[in-house]
């Protein structure tokens, strides 16, 4: 994955460098507004990671709204210290496409990219969605695993499509919050854990092959892979 | 003076007395009007009726009986009080109490008002002058100076009022300011002691409820709003150094006892993820306290939407419910078909969130959980959240919803304490409160919002 990163904080921007290039990936880095425009506008990337706060005249909600007028259609994750609804909001609609608080780990940041990145990718009109033998129905909202139907709640079916629509990525406990059940607030307990627990039980409790990981430190990954 | 003049008592003052005296004006000019036509057209009409009798005494009497009438009249009358006189075709006067035929007075039959000496001063006269057979002229007049102590009786009443409406109200004033003045600088003091930083005073009101009682009282109610505040962030500023100190300082001595031992790879990673724990709590309360100033602020109220709350509750109570499970807790949930507010769907999720939370930290393995929505008749919203567990002791209920607390119960139990908090926080934005019941067993969280 190709990604530009326009931060002015060097020890933050280094922190970020090391860990995407630590995973794989390239990033060409921006420490202003100017810099930044210019290397989006010429190169192409998979993903843009964008600090609000920039150095000079030009903030990054500005940045963003002008490479959209633009016609850029890159994801752009928004970085920002500043952690109210409304702000979050104003970063949204901007034009990014996600939008992280600062501080953050480094796993909720790759999770966010990879899941923006790949956006691109997956139909979102896609009406049937597969893993392995996990099979699942939009349209008649029928689960199957192998020749089994699965009987699930509105809200596991709605949990498992994100996991399947993100397949093979991790899924952070707060994208889950966020984009499954739309809440913008830390619930302060374990219920993700819970609802993922539940979730696996149906999914993979009789089969040899568990699709549902837990990826240590940073939330979950619906994947056959090994 | 210049004090005085700036008063707005002696201001207002100053404009009702020159009220006053307008009205006056308006009142006595129109009489005063009145007055002068009726006396004048009487006067009038009387002359030209002597005119009459003394011109039909003329036509019956000749020349002869008219000035021998002339002479009766004059004879018992004032001098000065009427004026007759009958002069020949040029004027030289035949009889009357006339010297000599006025100067001034046009040679024309008619009624004149003309300066003649009477008693050797010169005295405005109203006059009839007409013209008998034989070119005699008669003269019949009256004295207008008669009627002058009258007119100046009314002047000097009218003068006499403006005076007194304007030492009654200019003392009105000074009265009116002095008893401000004593109220305003008991205010003024009462101010300065607050700004000096003693928060607990308080302005004194009467029982008068009037409109310097009422602002008192309103001024007393934003004292207490303030003192509470200030004492609120005192609190927090204690809470927050002793609350976030101690995550810190574990991180501290976590780092260091690794500088100093340098143990094996896997000890040290194990370290660094529970150093990375200890921060994440710090954030954590830092995110929270954000939270909790942004609540305060209201800033947030120009966000407000219709929010169908039966729903919110109903969400979070979903969200919640695989959590009941592992410690088999029964949730129960009963509400309207939908009650709508207005009100922010993210705060009113995440107060009822916490709410909730607690209830499942605190119930006991099969205990259960009752959480009701009432709407009452007021267009209130009542949002109670009822557990069995151990209930939180009176003494303590004041206390839980500041921030940090942590109740004698959950010592033990994770949290930050500042669930209600923010709880508390989101209903007042709505403006609205929470209420702390007892279950018998259990605690009872009564979310209520305004309509």
């Amino acid at each position: 994955m190709k990604v530009l990163l326009v931060e002015d904080n060097e020890r933050v921007s280094c922190f970020i460098i090391n860990g995407l290039q630590e995973a794989g990936h390239s990033v060409d880095h921006a420490d202003n507004a100017d810099v930044g425009r210019q290397l989006a506008t010429t190169r192409s990337y998979d993903a843009i990671v964008m600090d609000r706060m920039l150095p000079g005249n030009t903030d990054g909600l500005t940045l963003i709204e002008s490479l959209r007028k633009e016609g850029l259609r890159t994801p752009i994750l928004i970085l920002s210290a500043l952690s109210d609804v409304d702000e979050r909001i104003r970063g949204l609609r901007s034009g990014g496409d996600d939008y992280l608080t600062k501080p953050f780990a480094f796993g909720e940041l790759m999770a966010r990219l990879d899941a923006q990145a790949r956006r691109s990718l997956t139909n979102p009109e896609e009406i049937h969605l597969s893993i392995a033998d996990l099979h699942m129905d939009l349209l008649s909202r029928k689960v199957m695993r192998g020749n089994r139907p699965i009987a699930l709640q509105p809200r596991e079916f709605k949990l498992l499509e994100y996991l399947m629509r993100h397949a093979h990525q991790v899924v952070t406990r707060m994208m889950l919050i966020e984009n499954v059940w739309k809440y913008h607030f830390d619930p302060q307990t374990n219920v993700i854990d819970v609802h993922i627990s539940k979730l696996r039980q149906r999914i993979d409790a009789d089969f040899e092959r568990p699709l549902l990981r837990t990826v240590r430190n940073s939330g979950y990954m619906l994947t056959d892979h090994e | 003076m210049n004090r005085m003049i700036k008063s707005s008592a002696f201001f207002w003052a100053a404009i009702y007395i020159a009220l006053g005296i307008l009205a006056l004006i308006l009142f006595a000019a129109p009489l005063w009007y009145a007055w002068r036509v009726t006396i004048n057209d009487g006067r009038t009409e009387l002359l030209l009726e002597d005119t009459q009798r003394l011109t039909s005494v003329f036509q019956h009497s000749g020349r002869q009986g008219l000035i021998d009438f002339i002479h009766l009249r004059v004879g018992m009358q004032i001098a000065g009080d009427r004026i007759l006189l009958l002069a020949d075709e040029n004027l030289h006067p035949l009889a009357g109490n006339l010297q000599s035929w006025p100067s001034t007075l046009p040679d024309k039959d008619g009624t004149y008002t003309v300066p003649i000496p009477l008693n050797e001063m010169p005295t405005q006269v109203v006059v009839v002058k007409s013209t008998l057979a034989g070119k005699y002229n008669l003269l019949v007049g009256r004295d207008i100076a008669r009627y002058a102590p009258l007119e100046q009786r009314f002047w000097f009443g009218l003068a006499g009022a403006v005076a007194i409406l304007s030492i009654v109200g200019v003392l009105g004033g000074l009265l009116i300011r002095r008893t401000l003045m004593s109220r305003i600088q008991g205010i003024r003091q009462t101010v300065s002691a607050i700004i000096q930083g003693d928060l607990g005073h308080r302005l004194i009101t009467k029982s008068s409820g009037d409109e310097l009682d009422t602002l008192s009282g309103t001024i007393n109610h934003m004292l207490d709003q303030i003192e509470q505040l200030v004492q609120g962030i005192r609190n927090v500023s204690n809470t927050i150094a002793h609350d976030l100190r101690t995550p810190l300082a574990e991180l501290r001595s976590r780092l260091e006892v690794l500088a100093v031992t340098k143990p094996s790879l896997q000890v040290t990673f194990a370290e660094i993820d529970e150093s990375v724990a200890d921060v994440d709590r710090v954030i954590r309360i830092f995110n929270a306290l954000l939270r909790l100033a942004e609540i305060d602020a209201g800033v947030r109220r120009s966000g407000f939407v219709r929010v169908n709350v039966v729903r919110v509750v109903e969400e979070a109570v979903d969200f919640y419910l695989p959590a009941t499970e592992d410690k088999e807790i029964t949730l129960a949930f009963s509400a309207p078909e939908e009650v709508f507010l207005a009100g922010d769907p993210v705060l009113l999720t995440q107060a009822i969130g916490n709410l909730i939370d607690n209830a499942l930290k605190y119930t006991r393995r099969k205990g259960s959980i009752l959480i009701e929505l009432v709407q009452f008749e007021n267009g209130k919203v009542n949002i109670s959240v009822a557990d069995d567990g151990p209930g939180i002791l009176d003494v303590e209920k004041s206390k839980v919803v500041e921030r940090f607390y942590r109740g004698t119960a959950g010592r033990d139990t994770p949290g930050i304490g500042l669930g209600l908090t923010l709880v508390e926080a989101v209903a007042r934005l709505h403006s609205g409160k929470v209420e702390l019941l007892d279950n018998h067993p259990g605690l009872r969280v009564c979310l209520i919002l305004g309509s």
